[in-house]
């Protein structure tokens, strides 16, 4: 009874954690070959590609607008260190909670890290965390950081728990 | 103060770090070379070099590129600047120029990386620099041309 409770609980914390990683702030660099922009979710102006690296190409890579150092106030550029496209593995775009939930959780698919590693990856990676703090005119993902890791736990401590 | 690096000169200013490196460039250095378009990352008429790499100078900030080798339109040389701006000079490529400097030191940049880029090698890298006149052909035949005169 007890393990089935455990389930039901860390299956309710996947649907509060889908909220997160499927929004624009996560999801619209999550993509094959070009990412998306701002809460509507259009093709990045200027338009790039993904590059041998997940940087992009000759140019017009990441680097040469977004700052590690964080976002400009001035350009409103948004900023973070590693600033770039999603691995290839780690395609989330059209993925269903459930498909998400398993590909999350699948170490091929996100850089051969354990649950306690996504945990340690969601709670300090500062990629990551700019989710949170996106500058002016962007809105931050839905549930405040605290609230989100609470349910990370409870999610993996359940036997991380996906929908079909 | 921000320590930076530019054109082989080291010039210190009292910035902030969060100084967009292009206000430093020409309200602090000087160097009106590099255009102002847009100021939001989006037209590349600020274009400069960081370590070779072309940047966005209205979107870096200052403390992100302290103590890395800056160059401007002013300083750029070198073998493949020297090719960029003969081919420049011999298709005629400029109309109003306010986005030549830019589309000068992006198109140094893809060529040091890529010595045969294709077209579309050339639109990817050069999709940042607009060009309110419309010169994109031309632009396009002068890096083919650069290329040419470097191989």
């Amino acid at each position: 009874m007890a393990q089935a409770d455990a389930g039901a609980e860390s299956l309710a914390a996947w649907a509060k954690i889908q909220t997160v990683l499927q929004h624009p702030r996560c999801l619209n660099c999550h993509q094959a070959e070009s990412p998306l922009q701002g809460d509507l979710r259009r093709t990045h102006i200027p338009h790039v590609v993904r590059g041998p690296e997940g940087h992009g190409v000759s140019a017009m890579k990441c680097s040469g607008c977004h700052n590690e150092m964080g976002n400009n106030p001035t350009s409103r550029t948004p900023g973070a260190p590693h600033w770039a496209l999603a691995p290839i593995s780690m395609l989330w775009q059209g993925l269903s909670g459930g498909a998400l939930c398993r590909s999350l959780k699948d170490p091929a698919k996100n850089g051969k890290r354990s649950l306690e590693d996504i945990v340690t990856h969601m709670g300090s990676d500062k990629l990551v965390l700019w989710g949170w703090n996106p500058g002016a005119g962007r809105a931050a993902v839905p549930l405040a950081h605290n609230e989100f890791m609470k349910e990370l736990r409870v999610w993996t401590a359940g036997g991380a728990a996906c929908p079909q | 103060m921000v320590t930076l690096k530019v054109n082989g000169e080291t010039k210190e200013i009292d910035a902030s770090p969060e100084m967009p490196l292009l206000w430093a460039l020409r309200d602090r250095l000087n160097l009106t070379g590099t255009k102002f378009g847009c100021g939001h990352a989006m037209c590349g008429a600020c274009t400069v070099h960081v370590d070779g790499e072309a940047v966005r100078s209205c979107s870096i900030m200052v403390g992100e590129v302290a103590g890395k080798s800056i160059t401007t339109i002013e300083g750029v040389s070198g073998k493949v600047a020297d090719a960029v701006i003969d081919a420049w000079q011999k298709l005629d490529v400029v109309q109003c120029g306010y986005c030549q400097s830019g589309q000068i030191m992006s198109a140094v940049t893809l060529l040091s990386s890529n010595k045969t880029p294709t077209d579309r090698d050339i639109d990817l890298g050069m999709e940042g620099n607009i060009c309110r006149c419309g010169t994109y052909v031309r632009i396009r035949k002068a890096i083919h041309e650069a290329a040419k005169a470097l191989a």
